[in-house]
């Protein structure tokens, strides 16, 4: 009913890709909305404690409290990408620690007892990732087990000692300040980097996508998906190796068997947060990385305004819940709700409505149009768009009147059919 | 079913899979048998069993939400949450009959079942993630309820204390309720339409929603079950004890999953017994009793039980790839 618009000739595909920058989009997509709320609650903290957000090296040992569980952070979006979920890592941490401790205390080299102690993860990991890629197994069990199998490991070499001789720089990684940003910080973000590029321009990376968005076609185009699968574990259990020099450096160099329980959970909640889908083949690094940076700010934070531990927990669930609810929340929902209680659930009520709506939306463009319209005299264009209005009071009042009847009857049928099944 | 009439009364008890779980078990009880003589009496069995009662409860539960293909990991929490509040309030008002705090253990259950399946089953949530988040949350509004404090035996009422502990013709309540729980469940899954349901959600989504099976309301249904039962767990657990705190039931829902995985319980959903299960958790309280007898191993117990679910998680995925490629055969040598 636009009118003038309307060819003959159907539209041919475009097929390229189009790339362009678009500001709107830009402003409400979920990396952005993260960053809003991380403002958000340094605002909060700013206002609510001025003195103390002010003062010296507060906010790095905000940013340094939140470190300890970024590597982890980053090797689980790889393994959410391909759908699978590994819960072990905590347990994995402690085991590379572990690793790392004993060859210490044996006096082996500091290079060398560092390597080994991300072997260990990467082993670890390796183990998770032939049983679930090669042997078949649900990646939720696998992983379960094996948390249980490597912290019993633990705590079968360790007893209830402590293991206190660490390489000297693994404090400083967790504690140190550079030109007043914190080391842990800049190594995150450099690894960050690295993932990003992994994830986002290598071949190995862009398979990941695919396998996570379907396995089977995956398979089909040539993609070993079992060898992905074990190389992203072997990633996994490697970036545990790695953060265990961060999680010692925060405990102050000593670890136990019962330590870091529940940081395999906070690590995929900040995914989850970070906008990674759990079933596959969505979601970025940037997302992950400012999730990290608001789950420490939060945590302090709620800290800070004198809610307690627990509570604070809490809040992270309801979090977690909250951001996976978010995305659901998109057109066809509002569409389905609308129908059910603006509609009445009658389909043709809607379909008039729509139809309504977009012809009243055409015209109107056309009375701005012809506002702008320099060619026409002043006359010509009061008509045309008291013409255009005219129509629109006249569609509006048509749709109205429809609505009407068809509502009525609908519950004249309803009606009658509860009087029928009344009388049986 | 033509074809399973035609064998033998031996190949078709030796193909079955409790078979496998059946001669597990025996040959763990001879081990037993020969290293720790001592574990052969009436009295230990049945405080053995006793003890992991609260596992065979959870277990039921967690296996009706793997039944229709999900998960979840909140169970220890809201078993948590059940024992304090019933431990607080029976503290508080020591006059109250006790069937009040069954009654009422069975409600908070129910409403956190509920949450979990409303979130699952409703809003589409993934199990692993929603269960996840509930079960911070429920671990949290735990601590918030019990205000950090511990409750004593002292402090328990002999009529609480009752619905675990009391011996009925030989036998502790606990063990009657484990009984009833067990007999509910076979009936429920075997001969009700809605268990049936709870079946053909986990084997295939598609085909049961066009069949007429309305998924989210039979999702809903499991997990409510499944926080039914923990709530349950919760307060037999206390009452078993006669000790509280908010930390109970740590990491309880990882056995109540592996007790599942033991009997036979599919990850993927749809296939699974009952009595599979009920095998599955003599199995592990066989296991778990055995180990914190022998001297010095109580540190394994841990790597040992995750060591078995792997194992056995690996040998149910090869007997139902064998049994596949069998009845492929089978259907080949027809044509």
């Amino acid at each position: 009913m636009s009118g003038e618009k309307n060819t003959n000739t159907a539209p041919v595909r475009d097929l390229t890709v189009k790339q362009g920058f678009n500001l709107g989009k830009f402003l409400v997509s979920w990396e952005m909305v993260l960053v809003y709320i991380l403002i958000l609650i340094n605002v909060v903290l700013m206002v609510s404690r001025p003195n103390l957000y002010f003062a010296g090296g507060t906010i790095q040992s905000i940013i340094q409290s939140g470190m300890d569980v970024c590597p982890l952070v980053l090797g689980m979006i790889l393994i959410l990408m391909l759908g699978d979920i590994d819960v072990s890592v905590a347990a994995n941490m402690i085991f590379a620690s572990m690793a790392t401790g004993l060859c210490c205390q044996a006096g082996v080299p500091v290079i060398l007892s560092v390597l080994i102690g991300i072997l260990a993860g990467a082993i670890c990991g390796a183990f998770n990732g032939f049983c679930v890629a090669y042997i078949g197994m649900p990646a939720v069990i696998v992983t379960i087990a094996t948390s249980m199998l490597f912290r019993g490991i633990v705590k079968i070499v360790l007893d209830v000692n402590v293991l206190k001789v660490f390489p000297s720089f693994y404090t400083s990684v967790a504690w140190l300040n550079i030109a007043g940003i914190p080391l842990a910080l800049i190594l995150f973000l450099i690894m960050g980097a690295i993932f990003i590029f992994i994830l986002q321009k290598s071949k190995f990376g862009r398979e990941l996508y695919i396998i996570g968005n379907n396995a089977t076609c995956a398979e089909y185009s040539g993609i070993d998906v079992k060898k992905t699968k074990l190389t992203v574990f072997i990633i996994m259990g490697a970036m545990c190796g790695v953060a265990s020099i961060f999680f010692v450096g925060r405990m102050g160099g000593s670890v136990s068997s019962t330590m870091g329980t529940g940081y395999e959970m906070t690590a995929i909640a900040i995914c989850v947060l970070g906008g990674v889908s759990t079933n596959g083949g969505k979601g970025k690094v940037y997302g992950p990385i400012i999730a990290t940076l608001i789950m420490a700010f939060l945590t302090y934070t709620l800290g800070l305004l004198g809610v307690d531990a627990n509570t604070r927990k809490i809040v992270t669930g309801f979090i977690l819940i909250i951001a996976v609810l978010i995305p659901n929340v998109n057109k066809q929902l509002l569409d389905s709700l609308k129908l059910k209680f603006v509609y009445k659930g009658n389909k043709n009520v809607e379909a008039l409505n729509v139809k309504t709506a977009k012809e009243v939306k055409a015209l109107k463009e056309t009375i701005a149009e012809t506002r702008k319209d320099g060619s026409l005299s002043e006359s010509d264009k009061n008509a045309k768009i008291k013409k255009c209005e005219d129509k629109i009071a006249s569609l509006q009042r048509e749709c109205k009147k429809q609505t009407e009847v068809w509502l009525s009857e609908q519950r004249d049928d309803q009606k009658k059919a509860k009087e029928r099944f009344a009388a049986k | 079913m033509g074809a399973n009439k035609n064998k033998s009364m031996i190949s078709r008890i030796t193909e079955s899979r409790n078979f496998g779980l059946i001669l597990g078990l025996i040959v763990l009880l001879i081990i037993a048998a020969i290293i720790t003589p001592s574990m052969y009496s009436v009295n230990s069995i049945i405080n053995m069993l006793q003890n992991n009662a609260v596992y065979g409860l959870l277990a039921i539960g967690e296996m009706m939400v793997i039944l229709t293909g999900g998960i979840d990991i909140s169970i220890g929490a809201t078993l948590s949450l059940s024992g304090v509040v019933c431990c607080r309030l029976m503290a508080e008002n020591p006059d109250v009959p006790s069937i009040v705090w069954i009654l009422l253990a069975l409600v908070i259950g129910i409403i956190c079942g509920a949450f979990n399946g409303l979130i699952v089953g409703y809003f589409k949530m993934v199990p692993m993630i929603a269960t996840l988040g509930t079960m911070y949350a429920f671990r949290g509004f735990s601590f918030l309820f019990s205000g950090g404090e511990w409750w004593f035996p002292h402090q328990f009422t002999e009529g609480y204390q009752a619905f675990a502990t009391k011996k009925i013709i030989g036998l502790p309540s606990i063990l009657w309720i484990l009984i009833l729980v067990f007999i509910l469940a076979i009936i429920f899954l075997g001969y009700t339409r809605r268990g049936r349901r709870i079946y053909a959600i986990g084997t295939n989504k598609e085909s049961s929603q066009v069949a007429g099976i309305k998924e989210a309301r039979v999702t809903f249904l499991a997990m409510t079950i499944c926080g039914m039962m923990a709530g349950l767990a919760g307060m037999l657990y206390t009452a078993n004890y006669a000790t509280c705190s908010y930390s109970i039931g740590d990491s309880y829902e990882m056995t109540a999953i592996a007790i599942c995985i033991l009997g036979g319980v599919s990850i993927t959903g749809g296939k699974g017994k009952v009595d599979g299960v009920i095998i599955g958790f003599l199995m592990m309280a066989v296991i778990t009793y055995f180990i914190s007898l022998l001297p010095g191993l109580s540190v394994w117990s841990d790597a040992i039980q995750g060591a078995i679910i792997i194992a056995a998680v690996a040998l149910n995925i090869f007997t139902e790839r064998s049994a596949a490629k069998r009845a492929l055969k089978e259907r080949s040598a027809l044509i």
